[in-house]
């Protein structure tokens, strides 16, 4: 599905991404661990097309260069990030950007757009699976929204567009335990032999939650190492420092 | 210009049936406004956008003649539609119609009162140009305790019989004790390279509420300038919002004078310019005694080479303790080219007061955008929702949900 190939990324000069290669298969649920500035949020926003970095090599999703496509056509072919730190957007409606968004993809994709009863219908369904309180579905994107319920946001935004690859950007940072089964069980919900993941994180915690299929230690732009679920536990053992 | 506008003096004062004392006055304004002329760029107040400049470059020779004696014919089509409201439909700056069918007539007063000109203590030469000038002047008074059951919309339309001409026009209105009174301009033009100068005063008596929102919405190569005096007595609400987007160029001053405790004053505008627009709000409140409010938000959304500009100015007499005043103004520059001007001014001689200011501009955040797209709306779709988000707060400042309706259709904001 998603295949990247000696992916260099520099910014301002400072390479952030060296030589980094990856691939993954559908179905796959592919976990990167790595310490501060190792490369991870690099990563996720190339993946999704943001500007401002200059790179060379390859990254191929589904066969398609990705560096044709721009942001959102990603978005339509599948492509989802979970971002670190979702933005507050004043004056957007939750509900009118879920169906703006959703409707754009399904569009994309040659799917029937949903009305608003349809639309209503679904994003309350997972919003409940999600135990999202559906009053904030009527405020403003992310405005006043704590922490968690920022990222428990992005998570129903990713169940609602379905995407083929996602990509969890330290999804797990300022949860708490009962957040953390929620977003967990929301990935759990959507994995199926289709549709893979990239989770990206510091720490092994969401991963006793998430099994992942494969485990890669990023460390100054590279992957050092690569090996099943038990790397993350000897990850959280021996600390990074060990790898070096 | 002198020789020109003298000539045309004459000729309007030839078709109106005023006293020689009316005449006398008029002759006054007209003399002081030939020896001011346009104002410009020298004066504190239109350093920004120097009119008479803009005047010379987007018009040239302006006449300053108008033949009121025809009427114009009405074109229903302009009616805004899904309200029921009261009419005051200006032509070319004759006034065609005033209908206030939906309401009591015995609640309400109209006289023409041409020869009372309006007395303020602010001055321009603008305004004695309306007052040399205008043809009619309409006192419009609403009685003690009535609220008018639908809102008023005064139409100012143009049409293709006037071109390079200054038009005048100028009603007062009184608002007798606990009132109330809902006011639409709704400016429609199909015609261009006028300039239009707009006149009103409001008399404010202790409870009444005066809303006024100024709608210039559709693209249009006129000038405009409108000038707003309020003056409030106790427990007087005035609130004034202005959409400030069709003109080639528009300048709303309002002037607002907080004379009664426990009076308050609100004024919410948007500035939505494009290509060559070049537009401006200044307000000035003043809190002459104590237990005064005022309240302003000013947003602009500035696309190529187009320019706005907010001054904002808050007077607090010795006298005004516990006067609270706020003012925040915000743009979002869409282009290099696109500028934004904003002078926040508080002079304060009271100690006990609350008064705070804050000015901000910038791009549209790139991050922001950025997220949108990821979740697969294209650049269009994810900047107009981030504007409209911008702009959407302006509008939920406005207290009349009937209108509020109304304007975010005009606007085309989506909740």
């Amino acid at each position: 599905m998603l295949k990247i190939n000696n992916l260099n990324a520099n910014i301002e000069n400072k390479a952030i991404l060296k030589s980094f290669s990856l691939s993954i298969n559908a179905g796959e649920v592919h976990a990167i661990m790595g310490p501060n500035g190792s490369g991870k949020s690099t990563l996720s926003n190339i993946l999704s097309g943001k500007k401002g970095y200059e790179v060379s090599g390859e990254i191929l999703f589904e066969n398609k260069n990705l560096f044709d496509l721009e942001t959102e056509e990603r978005a339509h072919k599948g492509i989802f990030l979970a971002f670190q730190y979702p933005l507050e957007i004043p004056g957007v409606n939750t509900n009118i950007f879920l169906k703006t968004s959703l409707n754009a993809i399904r569009k994309a994709r040659g799917e029937k757009e949903l009305d608003a009863i349809e639309f209503l219908k679904l994003v309350k369904e997972k919003a409940k699976e999600l135990k999202f309180d559906e009053e904030k579905l009527n405020r403003q994107l992310n405005v006043g929204f704590s922490g968690g319920e920022k990222k428990k946001n992005e998570i129903l935004q990713m169940s609602m567009l379905a995407p083929k690859l996602s990509i969890l950007d330290e999804t797990d940072s300022g949860l708490d335990i009962d957040a953390l089964k929620i977003v967990a069980d929301g990935v759990n919900t959507l994995r199926n032999k289709d549709n893979s993941f990239l989770i990206i994180t510091h720490y092994q915690r969401l991963l006793d939650y998430i099994k992942p299929d494969f485990v890669h230690v990023l460390m100054n732009g590279k992957i050092i190492k690569s090996g099943g679920p038990e790397l993350a536990i000897e990850l959280e053992k021996k600390g990074y420092e060990s790898f070096n | 210009m002198n020789e020109q506008i003298q000539l045309d003096f004459y000729k309007i004062i030839k078709t109106l049936k005023i006293s020689e004392k009316e005449i006398q006055l008029k002759k006054s304004f007209l003399k002081k406004f030939i020896e001011n002329g346009f104002p410009n760029r020298k004066q504190e107040d239109w350093k920004f956008l120097d009119i008479s400049q803009i005047i010379k470059k987007n018009i040239g020779e302006l006449s300053f003649f108008n033949d009121y004696s025809l009427p114009n014919k009405i074109d229903p089509s302009i009616f805004v539609d899904g309200l029921e409201h009261n009419k005051i439909i200006f032509i070319n700056g004759r006034i065609e119609k005033i209908d206030f069918s939906y309401e009591d007539q015995s609640q309400i007063e109209i006289n023409d009162e041409i020869g009372k000109n309006i007395k303020f203590d602010y001055e321009n030469s603008l305004i004695d140009l309306n007052n040399a000038f205008t043809n009619k002047v309409y006192k419009i008074l609403v009685k003690k305790n009535y609220s008018l059951k639908k809102p008023l919309i005064i139409y100012h339309s143009t049409n293709n019989k006037i071109k390079s001409k200054n038009v005048n026009l100028s009603l007062n209105f009184e608002l007798e004790e606990n009132s109330h009174l809902r006011l639409i301009d709704y400016f429609n033009d199909n015609t261009g390279k006028n300039f239009v100068n707009i006149l009103y005063n409001f008399n404010l008596k202790k409870y009444s509420i005066l809303k006024n929102y100024k709608l210039d919405k559709f693209r249009n190569n006129n000038l405009k300038y409108s000038f707003n005096n309020i003056e409030q007595d106790d427990n007087s609400i005035s609130e004034t919002f202005i959409l400030s987007a069709g003109s080639d160029y528009f300048k709303n001053e309002v002037n607002c004078n907080l004379n009664g405790e426990f009076s308050s004053a609100f004024i919410n505008g948007i500035l939505s310019l494009n290509e060559n627009q070049q537009h401006e709000i200044r307000s000035t409140i003043n809190h002459q005694v104590e237990n005064t409010k005022s309240y302003q938000l000013i947003k602009s959304v500035l696309g190529k080479n187009s320019k706005s500009a907010y001054q904002g100015r808050i007077f607090v007499n010795s006298k005004a303790q516990k006067t609270d005043g706020y003012q925040l103004s915000k743009a979002i520059l869409l282009d290099e080219t696109s500028e934004f001007n904003a002078k926040p001014e508080l002079e304060i001689y009271a100690d006990d007061v609350k008064c705070s200011h804050g000015s901000a501009s910038g791009s549209l955040n790139e991050n922001s955008i950025f997220y949108l797209m990821s979740r697969g709306l294209n650049y269009q779709q994810s900047k107009e929702l981030l504007i409209n988000g911008f702009l959407l707060d302006v509008v939920e400042k406005i207290t009349d949900s009937e209108i509020k309706n109304l304007i975010k259709n005009i606007v085309g904001l989506k909740e």
